[in-house]
C-alpha cells in the first residue's frame, strides 16, 4: 500500500516538473522567436473562472496577483437533523480561520486552523495552465497540497489497548489535487479535479488511502451574484482499500460524496458565500475520507465563508 | 425651572450635533495631478463597443459602485463615510477630462480612491470601464 502511495506521490511530483519544464521551454523559444520574426499578439488571460479562490471548502482555478493577502473564514453549523438545535446553528459547529500569500500571480501558499481535531493546515497552489481569451489555451490547470497536521493530544492515538506506539507522523494526512476549470462565458464557470488523500494513521477497519474525482460550478446571475455548486465523490478502488465492511456490523462507513450548494455574494474585496453542504470537515482530505452524511437523505448543514483581499 | 432645563437639554443636543456634523463634513478632493504618460493614454476601447454594456459595466458595479453609485453620482451606500466628496460622473466638468486622465484617476487612484491595477488585471477591461464611464455623461 505504502509503494502505491509512493508511486502516486512522485508521479504527480513528476507530472508537475514536466509541465513547469515545457512552460519554462515554451517561454524561451517565444523570446528567440521575438528576437528575429515580428512582435507576436500578447494572449490574454480570461478572467478568472471564479470570484475566489475557495468554493464552500473546494479550491478553485483562482489564484489572486501576487503580493495579495487573503483572509478566510470558514463556518458550518451542526447538522439540521431535527434535534432541537434551530436547523443546526445551537448545533456543534466547525469553524476555520486561514490566510493565503499570493508569492507571484501563479503561487499561492496557505496556512490555516480549524476547530475540530484541531487540525493545522498548509497549503500550496500552483497554477499550470491559464485559459486565454483567444482559446489558444482553453482550460486553466492548477495543482493544489494540502498538509494537515491532527493537533491533538497524542493520547488521542494510543488510547487502545494494543494500539501502534505513537509516532509524530501520525498526526500528517495529504490532499493532493490536479485542477481543470473554464470560464465558458460571463455566467458560466465549470472545474472538475481528481484528487489523491493520505492518512498516515488510521484505525485499523479504515482506509489510508482515497483516489476522488470533484467537480465544482458557477452560474452569475448579476454583476455580484451567483449560483454555486460542487461536488466531491470518493472512489471505491479495490486496489487501494484497506478496509472490509463486514469486518463489523457496527463499522460506520465513511463514503459518501461531498455535496455543496449555495449562493455566492462578491465585491471588489470580499466573497460571501452560504449553502448546505454534507460534510463538516471543511479541509478537503476530511471530506473525502470522513463523511457519512448523504446530501440527499437530508445530511446537510449551513455553512457560509467570508473572504477579505488586501493587496500589497 | 423643568422647561428650563429641557430647553437647555435641547440646545446642548442640538449643538453636539452641529459640532459632529461640522466634524464630519466631507471635504472636496484637490486636483489631480495626472503623469504626462498617462494623459496622453487612448483609450483601445471606442464608444458603442459591446464590451462597454456588458464588461465594463459588470466591473464598474463590482468594484466602484458601492461608492459612485450605480449612476456615477457619487451616491454609492460607502460614500457618506468618506472623508473626501466623490466626484459625480455625468456632469461636463468631469466628463471633460481625457481617457487617459480618467484611467489614472479610476486605476492608479491616490489617498482614498484605491488603486485597482491588481483587482482588474486587464487593460482592455480597465477602458471598459472608463467606456461605461463615458455613458454616465448627462
Amino acid at each position: 500500500m505504502k509503494n502505491i502511495y509512493i508511486t502516486l506521490r512522485i508521479s504527480a511530483l513528476m507530472i508537475l516538473t514536466l509541465l513547469l519544464i515545457k512552460s519554462n521551454a515554451i517561454a524561451q523559444e517565444e523570446v528567440a522567436q521575438d528576437s528575429t520574426v515580428q512582435e507576436a499578439p500578447v494572449e490574454r488571460p480570461v478572467r478568472p473562472a471564479f470570484e475566489s479562490g475557495l468554493l464552500f471548502d473546494a479550491t478553485t482555478t483562482t489564484v489572486s496577483p501576487s503580493k495579495t493577502l487573503e483572509f478566510i473564514l470558514q463556518h458550518r453549523f451542526g447538522y439540521i437533523d431535527g434535534a432541537n438545535d434551530f436547523f443546526g446553528i445551537w448545533g456543534a459547529s466547525n469553524i476555520r480561520v486561514g490566510l493565503n500569500y499570493s508569492i507571484t500571480d501563479k503561487f499561492t501558499i496557505s496556512a490555516g486552523t480549524t476547530k475540530m481535531k484541531r487540525l493545522q493546515d498548509f497549503q500550496m497552489k500552483y497554477k499550470v495552465l491559464e485559459q486565454t481569451r483567444s482559446n489558444s489555451i482553453p482550460v486553466t490547470v492548477v495543482v493544489h497540497e494540502v498538509i494537515g497536521f491532527d493537533a491533538r493530544d497524542a493520547s488521542t492515538w494510543d488510547q487502545n489497548e494494543g494500539s501502534p506506539e505513537y509516532k509524530f507522523s501520525n498526526r500528517m494526512s495529504y490532499f493532493t489535487e490536479l485542477i481543470v476549470s473554464r470560464r465558458f462565458d460571463d455566467h458560466l464557470s465549470l472545474q472538475v479535479g481528481g484528487a489523491f488523500t493520505h492518512y498516515n494513521c488510521v484505525d485499523s477497519v479504515y482506509d489510508h488511502d482515497r483516489i476522488s474525482l470533484s467537480f465544482a460550478g458557477r452560474y452569475k446571475f448579476s454583476p455580484q451574484g451567483s449560483f454555486i455548486v460542487a461536488g466531491d465523490f470518493p472512489l471505491d478502488i479495490t486496489g487501494i482499500k484497506d478496509y472490509k465492511k463486514d469486518a463489523d456490523i457496527n463499522t460506520i462507513i465513511y463514503d459518501k460524496p461531498n455535496i455543496s450548494v449555495g449562493v455566492e455574494i462578491s465585491t471588489s474585496t470580499h466573497a460571501f458565500q452560504i449553502y448546505l453542504a454534507s460534510a463538516q470537515g471543511i479541509l478537503p482530505q476530511e471530506d473525502i475520507m470522513w463523511n457519512n452524511h448523504d446530501f440527499f437523505k437530508g445530511g446537510f448543514m449551513i455553512g457560509f465563508n467570508l473572504t477579505r483581499l488586501w493587496n500589497f | 425651572m423643568k422647561n428650563s432645563i429641557k430647553l437647555i437639554a435641547i440646545i446642548c443636543t442640538a449643538i453636539v450635533f452641529v459640532t459632529a456634523n461640522m466634524a464630519m463634513a466631507q471635504k472636496a478632493g484637490g486636483p489631480w495631478t495626472v503623469p504626462a504618460k498617462y494623459k496622453s493614454m487612448k483609450t483601445t476601447v471606442k464608444a458603442g463597443d459591446a464590451s462597454i454594456n456588458t464588461v465594463g459595466k459588470e466591473t464598474y458595479n463590482k468594484h466602484c459602485k458601492s461608492c459612485h453609485g450605480a449612476k456615477g453620482l457619487g451616491d454609492g451606500p460607502k460614500a457618506a463615510n468618506l472623508k473626501t466628496s466623490t466626484s459625480n460622473f455625468s456632469t461636463a466638468k468631469f466628463q471633460a477630462y481625457s481617457d487617459g486622465e480618467i484611467y489614472y484617476m479610476s486605476f492608479i487612484g491616490r489617498d482614498e480612491m484605491p488603486n485597482f491595477e491588481k483587482k482588474i488585471l486587464d487593460e482592455a477591461d480597465r477602458w471598459a470601464v472608463v467606456g461605461y464611464i463615458r455613458t454616465m455623461k448627462k
